[in-house]
């Protein structure tokens, strides 16, 4: 580590080409560890699969049944897989978008859920439910629309005349977070009582309910925005000095601001619109990539998406199996694991 | 008391302390005549024991009821005690005549300031409205608070003869339970030597929940010549895994729909849309206010179910 310092000084392109290969090295191990998640964790489920059949359909993309029954087959390629990719692009999305707000507002605590991001998209979801719900593609229209809306009030509330602390924006965070539960808890009671289960159950974050046309949008999402936030984030390294800072470093600050919030924002709402709002993701993904990878955003923002993507899959297939043929809402597993770790990262941080 | 509670307005105008008498006075009003009222309540009391095995203190003569569960609603007026029923929630709308009847808000949040303000003797709950709290400060008003809590059609049939003892309308009630037992003997005796079919129960499509052990509607499934492949799952509606759904390869799917659902859950979940059941067709809406509601008009459900899952034993 020293010696590079020294060298850095040297040579930014020597130091350059090591974050490169740095983050390749990183992402290439991810990657091969959420492939590998997607194919073993795709044989277990509440009803249980021939494995080597199974693996040989997974290996042959669906074109061979390798022996299953049409019913097996049937659930491994339209229930199992298409749930463990839903739940992959929602964790990539929540967490590259934590690690775009943490950069972008220089505050590890920044986060979609708590921030109230998410219920933003919640809120937008919930209209789009209530009365276009015959349309799927108005919810991750609303859904964006809210989590930009809930992005830009926490926002504007945290500036104060005296800039924004990071104890500003998170009691700005509360306050948006606080008043979208009211509006959608408003929303509940004045919905169909045969739906409130159904969205208690959804509000905690959900995937069981795949939806086909969805699943797409939300994988192209979550890729497009993770190698969005990544390109810029080179620019989110230097804001990470100060924005003045930053401007004096020829970073256009407002430029970044925007993309980071669309973006992100975007990340949000596809992935509430597809199930709901699973909470810390955003969270503790991002300190988990920052605590072993370093806080260069070059890297931690292609490893948190990773990452993410690998820890919702696993919370998910725990929610699905361990009460067997019933099933768990996957937020309440994400806060079970994410609280306590991150409890146990702010103590060792 | 209406001159004093008139006159407050001016006396602000004049001090704070002639206010603060004034406030003193109308709550002495008010108390003394609320102690009047206690003292003139009937002293006969009765103990009956209901669902959740608390014991209730009841007035000889029940005169005004409310009910919070559509279902209890229907029974009272099923035994012709309609015109003792002072209140009811927003989903009570069984019979047309209910509708009559004050409002004190829906199941699960209902008014209390109204169910007071409107002097019930006793108010019925069902336990799915989760209640507790609520119970609690009825009881503290001094109202008796009756729990049902039928998991089977003999629990909907004690139901009716509780309340029909609580409103003296025993016989009508025992009438009442005589018929809908023939009625339900009738369909478990046509259905009797038909194999029972396999049935999904899907309450809701996403995400998936359907009936499980403790449900009503899985009693009355079973004395519909069905055997639900939910029937063993933990607990009343569970959330159900998709795969496992596939994986049942339901004879037959029921759809609870219609009536106070409106078009809700009028389509089967996209797991289940390739199952033996929606190949052949054998696909079957049932209106919903009698498959979730444990009332005299459960048995419509029963005969509904059998008739579609069974239609030549009832040529």
């Amino acid at each position: 580590m020293m010696s590079s310092t020294a060298s850095d000084v040297v040579s930014p392109t020597r130091r350059n080409r090591v974050t490169l290969r740095k983050t390749v090295i990183s992402c290439v191990v991810l990657a091969v560890a959420l492939v590998l998640a997607i194919v073993l964790l795709s044989l277990i489920g509440s009803e249980p699969l021939p494995a080597r059949a199974s693996l040989c359909a997974l290996a042959s993309l669906g074109t061979n049944t390798c022996g299953l029954t049409q019913d097996q087959f049937d659930i491994l390629f339209q229930i199992r897989l298409p749930r463990i990719l839903l739940a992959a692009a929602v964790g990539g999305s929540l967490a590259t978008a934590g690690a775009g707000y943490q950069a972008l507002l220089r505050n590890p605590l920044a986060e979609p859920y708590l921030l109230g991001i998410s219920n933003g998209a919640a809120v937008g979801t919930m209209i789009a439910l209530v009365f276009f719900g015959a349309s799927e593609w108005t919810r991750p229209v609303l859904a964006f629309t809210g989590a930009l809306t809930a992005t830009l009030a926490v926002y504007r509330l945290a500036r104060g005349r005296t800039g924004a602390t990071p104890e500003r924006l998170i009691l700005a965070g509360v306050i948006v977070t606080t008043f979208l539960s009211s509006v959608i808890v408003f929303v509940t009671v004045l919905m169909d009582a045969t739906r409130i289960r159904s969205f208690t159950f959804w509000l905690l974050g959900d995937l069981s309910g795949t939806s086909k046309a969805l699943l797409p949008v939300a994988i192209t999402i979550a890729i497009a925005g993770a190698l969005a936030l990544t390109l810029n984030a080179r620019s989110l390294n230097l804001l990470m000095l100060g924005e003045r800072d930053a401007f004096d470093l020829g970073v256009e600050v407002g430029r970044v601001r925007i993309v980071v919030f669309v973006v992100a924002s975007l990340l949000v709402g596809s992935s509430v619109a597809a199930s709901g709002s699973v909470g810390y993701v955003g969270l503790v993904v991002p300190h988990l990539a920052r605590l072993s990878l370093g806080s260069d955003n070059r890297i931690s923002i292609p490893a948190a998406a990773l990452g993410g993507a690998l820890f919702v899959i696993v919370a998910d297939t725990v929610a699905r199996t361990i009460i067997a043929p019933r099933e768990l809402p996957v937020g309440a597993i994400t806060a079970l694991i994410g609280a306590p770790l991150f409890i146990y990262l702010l103590r060792r941080a | 008391m209406i001159y004093y509670l008139g006159s407050v307005p001016v006396s602000v105008d004049h001090s704070f302390s002639s206010f603060l008498r004034l406030t003193f006075i109308v709550c002495l009003t008010l108390f003394s005549a609320c102690a009047a009222n206690k003292s003139a309540m009937p002293n006969t009391v009765r103990l009956v024991t209901d669902d959740a095995g608390r014991h209730v203190s009841l007035p000889a003569r029940v005169d005004r009821v409310i009910s919070l569960a559509p279902n209890l609603t229907e029974i009272v007026f099923a035994i012709g005690a309609g015109d003792r029923l002072v209140g009811r929630t927003s989903y009570c709308d069984f019979p047309p005549e209910a509708k009559a009847v004050a409002e004190v808000g829906d199941t699960l949040h209902p008014s209390l300031e109204r169910i007071i303000s409107l002097k019930p003797q006793v108010v019925l709950i069902s336990t799915s409205s989760q209640l507790e709290v609520f119970t609690r400060q009825l009881q503290n008003q001094n109202i008796a608070v009756f729990v049902t809590d039928p998991h089977d059609l003999e629990g909907v049939f004690r139901s009716i003869g509780q309340i029909g003892e609580m409103l003296a309308h025993k016989e009508q009630a025992n009438l009442l339970v005589q018929k809908l037992r023939a009625r339900a003997n009738a369909v478990q005796e046509a259905v009797k030597q038909k194999p029972p079919v396999r049935v999904f129960y899907q309450v809701s499509a996403e995400p998936l929940y359907t009936a499980g052990h403790d449900a009503f509607v899985t009693d009355l499934m079973h004395r519909a010549g069905a055997a639900s492949v939910t029937a063993d799952v933990p607990g009343a509606w569970p959330k159900y895994s998709n795969e496992s759904a596939l994986a049942a390869k339901p004879e037959a799917i029921i759809l609870p729909t219609g009536g106070s659902m409106g078009t809700a859950n009028s389509d089967v979940t996209e797991a289940l849309r390739k199952s033996p059941a929606a190949l052949a067709g054998r696909v079957y809406k049932i209106n919903d206010d009698h498959l979730a509601r444990p009332g005299p008009r459960a048995v419509d459900g029963l005969e509904e179910m059998a008739r579609a899952l069974h239609p030549d034993a009832f040529k």
